[in-house]
């Protein structure tokens, strides 16, 4: 093991992973102008007409609409994900070029990897005679309630505007997603639905994000502040806001520590030096056992965008790496952005509802490792180590102080718009299975909803179709000295990116059926259509472990 | 803001359209199970053929298919040829979960056999949904008694004795043979560890000294800083070894380094103490000459064993190339086992009828176990004994004290108690009539 060094380094993966997380892609510019006007685009020899309308509604969300000159009866409106609505100085790692240093506010009208991808997307729907539309919500951050109410108008300055639009199908990626199913649910206004990697509820999702947030300050940096951070009294003050940037610095500093000190020595890694909590019998355990921990405790994937759990180098170490080292890399990589989401989501949602929204006063975390104590346990260092660790965190642990929620605020958040699961139109849901944002335990959550509602006929059988996005089998490289390799692009199946464009067009596809016909394909239509991209599947009885929040 | 009335209007529109658009969806019809035809059944194993675990265990699934090969030289099962998937997984939990489901999803396999490992197959069974799809999970290698509970793995049949069973049957062997040496444990610090830990513990046996070791974590230098530690004990202790192969290997070889062989009295667990793995890695014969090892099976060196012979004659021929040993046995064995479990759920194969032929049947299947086969309803645990024999330097294990002494018991508190089983005769030419 001693050969074996993480040259590469986990920093610029970390560095990657913690931007990715709200790097959305973002046209280049809003929509200034409002009214309509006619445009096109060439698609070989042929010009492809269409009309384009922007403008904003009454509360100032921003909207887009193309309308093709051969319009075939149907809109696609998509919603996209979560945007920052904290302005972050330019940090590196994370702000470095000022990006998330201005309000974004522009619509979009398509999903896609990037602008390009998207503007791709959208051009292939019009082509093919569809019309699309998307709002930019005037509200960033968790804005569900006005991100559909945005859409609502949207969808009705539409049929104003065009009144050949006989069928609206709902798409949306992420929180969009979650915002495109609960739009789907409560107005009657939408014919198919397709979410793809579909957020949670918001109280699910930050109290992962917190789980995660908490567990590094307890275990790594108990200066980090985390959470309670403080309201503003004033104009202009910052007081909270600057806790939230020494948090990022906090985090930034850990995370650097930690990949450091598995670069150096990936078998038995030290403890950073802000672990000052830690008693030294805790830091006897290699850190990476902790790291791995923190992910099984907080419900997050243990195959990440570069490190499969699947694979080691060749040669002797070949099992070792793949059972004791690559999932706590796994979980490192997948951590750095669910703490983006924890550090800022959460103090954005604390503004947003007037206190802290996490409380692990009563958790049990102990009780949350189950089987993977068994399945991890060589990763984990053992059961002896294990369970030292979870005494760490138990509650009466005074070094390990839990976190009280403000009543009010968690029920601000609780009342944030949700999905309820009666779904009453074709509802597809696209989800990678190593989300390490919207954890595959969001889906299950809704296809549970789902069941009840249909128990309480609430719902009908029969309109939810799930398809998963899986990782290849083994995608870890390793150069010929045996080091692990950073991933260069998006590994299918993780990392909460955005679908390729095949896959978009295929799920376009899917819902457009869906929307024309009012019935899902058949499981056997939508598995031919899958047929070329081995990474996509369908099993009714996939059943990805639920979040700790929704159980 | 958009006018609320127009939206109203606008949402009873849709409304009514949208509700004429609730239309069922139309479910495929109740196909029959995947992976049998009128002249094949398919079935699948993930197992460890690379990596450290493929070393020691990578000769399993061929020695699977050999036995399935000469079965379907002879007919096959009602007809059918047995095709058996094999899908590696390097003994990691994740990618067992991975293969597993694509033996099912992919390879569309009738049934599993002889997955191994208990991390591995743990993640896999739920991965893979094998309950909610109701695939038989036959023969599974591993002695966790977790996968006894049927509640949890209704489709699971383990093949090995639990290791509570074989720390509680240890135990008494310990206390009866080497009364006054103190005992040293060294074991996994996992599921596999805990539920030996657990069968000393109801077994009665006192443990002088308890060194428990994460997987992956054993190097040569740990290795030789425990046994310096337990060189410390007066007299000849005895240390029991818990563990996989590679690490009573790499125990020995330290033993062997600091000259400690023959300054204890060696008891290697079953899985941990076979001879031909241990010499592959590296063991000197004079090392293992004298150690005792646990075993439900026949030596694989016994020639004069019926199963063994048959067995051997099989691989012979349907495995070119691959040594007989007490690994290409335990494939071969759990094969035949399967064959029984095929031809007992009858020409209309379904995947309850095999699980139902198991738990009904599986009892008196001809085996080369030297110990009962434990399946019923309320028991998907196969074996349930052992015995104890003594490693020659030629790797052979010959019975302890020269007389062959079965024990069974349970996972539980259940008695250690002497059994007289005998056991069916191998079924002529190595072919099952008799299910």
């Amino acid at each position: 093991m001693k050969n074996l060094k993480l040259k590469k380094g986990l920093t610029a993966l970390i560095s990657a992973a913690l931007v990715a997380t709200f790097a959305v892609a973002v046209p280049s510019s809003a929509n200034a102008a409002e009214g309509c006007s006619e445009t096109g685009f060439i698609d070989g020899a042929k010009f492809v007409a269409f009309q384009k309308c922007t403008g904003a509604d009454g509360n100032g969300s921003k909207y887009e609409i193309r309308m093709p000159e051969k319009f075939n009866g149907m809109m696609f409106l998509y919603s996209h994900g979560i945007r920052n609505q904290v302005l972050l100085p330019k940090i590196p790692v994370i702000n470095p070029d000022g990006v998330y240093s201005v309000p974004r506010s522009a619509p979009e009208v398509a999903p896609g990897r990037t602008a390009a991808d998207q503007e791709i997307i959208a051009q292939t729907l019009l082509k093919q005679g569809y019309a699309l539309a998307g709002a930019g919500v005037q509200v960033n951050g968790w804005s569900v309630p006005e991100a559909i109410e945005a859409n609502v108008n949207l969808i009705v300055y539409a049929k104003d505007i065009f009144p050949t639009i006989s069928k609206v199908v709902s798409w949306g990626d992420s929180l969009g997603g979650h915002i495109s199913q609960s739009l789907s649910e409560q107005y009657g206004i939408i014919d198919a639905a397709a979410n793809l990697h579909m957020a949670g509820t918001a109280a699910s999702q930050y109290s992962y994000a917190n789980d995660v947030l908490w567990m590094y300050k307890t275990l790594f940096d108990p200066t980090i502040k985390g959470n309670g951070y403080t309201q503003p009294e004033y104009a202009g003050d910052t007081r909270g806001y600057m806790e939230l940037i020494g948090d990022i610095g906090k985090l930034l500093t850990v995370l650097g520590a930690l990949s450091a000190a598995i670069s150096a020595n990936p078998l038995a890694p030290a403890w950073p030096a802000s672990a000052t909590n830690a008693p030294a019998s805790l830091k006897g355990i290699p850190v990476r056992s902790a790291i791995l921990l923190i992910g099984l405790l907080a419900g997050m994937p243990t195959q990440s965008n570069t490190y499969d759990a699947s694979s080691g180098p060749k040669g002797a170490l070949e099992t070792s790496f793949g059972l004791a080292i690559s999932p706590a890399l796994a979980v490192l990589e997948n951590t750095s952005t669910a703490l983006a989401l924890g550090v800022i989501g959460n103090y954005d949602a604390e503004m947003r509802c007037g206190g802290s929204i996490f409380d692990n006063s009563a958790t049990d975390y102990a009780s949350r490792l189950g089987d993977n104590g068994d399945i991890f346990a060589a990763g984990l260092s053992g059961k002896t180590a294990t369970a030292g660790m979870l005494a760490f965190l138990n509650k009466l642990n005074p070094v390990a102080p839990r976190v009280t929620a403000s009543a009010s605020a968690v029920a601000c958040i609780n009342n944030q718009a949700a999905y309820t699961g009666k779904i009453s139109v074709p509802t597809i849901t696209v989800s990678q299975t190593a989300d390490q944002i919207t954890p595959a335990g969001y889906i299950q959550k809704m296809k549970d909803l789902y069941e009840a509602s249909i128990s309480n006929g609430d719902a009908k059988p029969g309109l939810l179709l799930n398809i998963w996005n899986k990782p290849p089998d083994e995608y870890t490289e390793f150069d010929s000295a045996g080091s692990p390799k950073a991933a260069t692009g998006i590994t299918t199946g993780t990392s909460h990116a955005m679908y390729t464009n095949d896959q978009i067009m295929v799920i376009a596809k899917l819902l457009a059926s869906a929307g024309k016909s009012g019935k899902l394909p058949s499981i056997a239509a939508a598995k031919s259509a899958l047929k070329k991209d081995p990474s996509m599947f369908i099993d009714p009885n996939f059943k990805p472990a639920l979040m700790f929040q929704d159980r | 803001m958009i006018r609320n009335t127009r939206m109203k209007r606008f949402s009873i529109v849709s409304a009514v359209v949208a509700a004429g658009a609730m239309v069922l969806s139309i479910m495929p019809a109740q196909a029959a199970d995947p992976g049998v035809t009128a002249t094949e059944i398919k079935l699948g194993v993930s197992t460890p053929l690379t990596g450290s675990a493929g070393l020691a265990y990578g000769k399993v699934p061929g020695a699977m298919k050999a036995y399935f090969d000469y079965i379907n030289a002879n007919g096959g099962v009602y007809g059918r040829k047995i095709k058996l998937v094999v899908r590696d997984d390097k003994y990691l939990p994740t990618l067992a979960a991975t293969q597993t489901t694509n033996l099912i999803l992919k390879d569309n396999v009738f049934a599993l056999v002889g997955a191994l490992g208990t991390a591995t197959h743990s993640k896999a069974y739920t991965a893979a949904s094998l309950a909610a799809k109701n695939v038989p999970d036959l023969f599974v290698n591993t002695g966790f008694s977790g996968f006894g509970n049927i509640a949890k793995y209704p489709t699971t049949f383990t093949v090995l004795p639990s290791y509570a069973m074989e720390a509680k049957i240890m135990s008494k062997f310990i206390k009866e043979k080497f009364a006054g040496q103190a005992v040293a444990l060294v074991a996994q610090d996992d599921e596999f560890g805990v539920d030996g830990v657990n069968g000393f513990k109801a077994g009665g046996l006192t443990i002088a000294s308890t060194t428990l070791y994460p997987t992956s974590s054993i190097t040569d230098a740990r290795a030789k800083a425990l046994l310096t530690g337990l060189s410390a004990i007066p007299g000849k202790p005895v240390v029991v070894l818990f563990g996989t192969t590679d690490v009573t290997a790499l125990i020995f070889k330290a033993a062997e380094s600091l000259d400690l062989v023959s300054k204890f009295t060696w008891i290697a667990g079953s899985v941990g103490g076979d001879a031909n793995t241990l010499l592959a890695l590296g063991v000197k014969s004079t090392t293992i000459d004298g150690a005792i090892a646990a075993s439900f099976f026949p030596d694989a060196k016994d020639t004069s064993d019926e199963y063994v012979s048959q067995f051997m004659k099989i691989n012979e021929k349907y495995n070119k190339g691959i040594s007989f040993d007490n690994i290409v046995l335990q494939g071969m064995n759990s094969a035949m086992l399967t064959v029984q479990a095929l031809r007992a759920a009858g020409k209309n194969l379904t995947r309850t009828g095999l699980i139902n032929a198991v738990q009904n049947k599986g009892a008196k299947f001809a085996s080369a176990g030297r110990v009962p086969l434990n399946y019923s309803a309320t028991s998907h645990v196969g074996y349930n004994g052992y015995w104890f024999g003594q490693l020659n330097a030629k790797g052979e294990l010959k019975p302890y004290g020269g007389t062959l002494s079965i024990f069974t018991t349970d996972s539980a508190a259940g008695a250690v108690e002497a059994s007289t089983f005998t056991r069916p005769a191998m079924p002529k030419n190595g072919i099952p009539t008799n299910s």
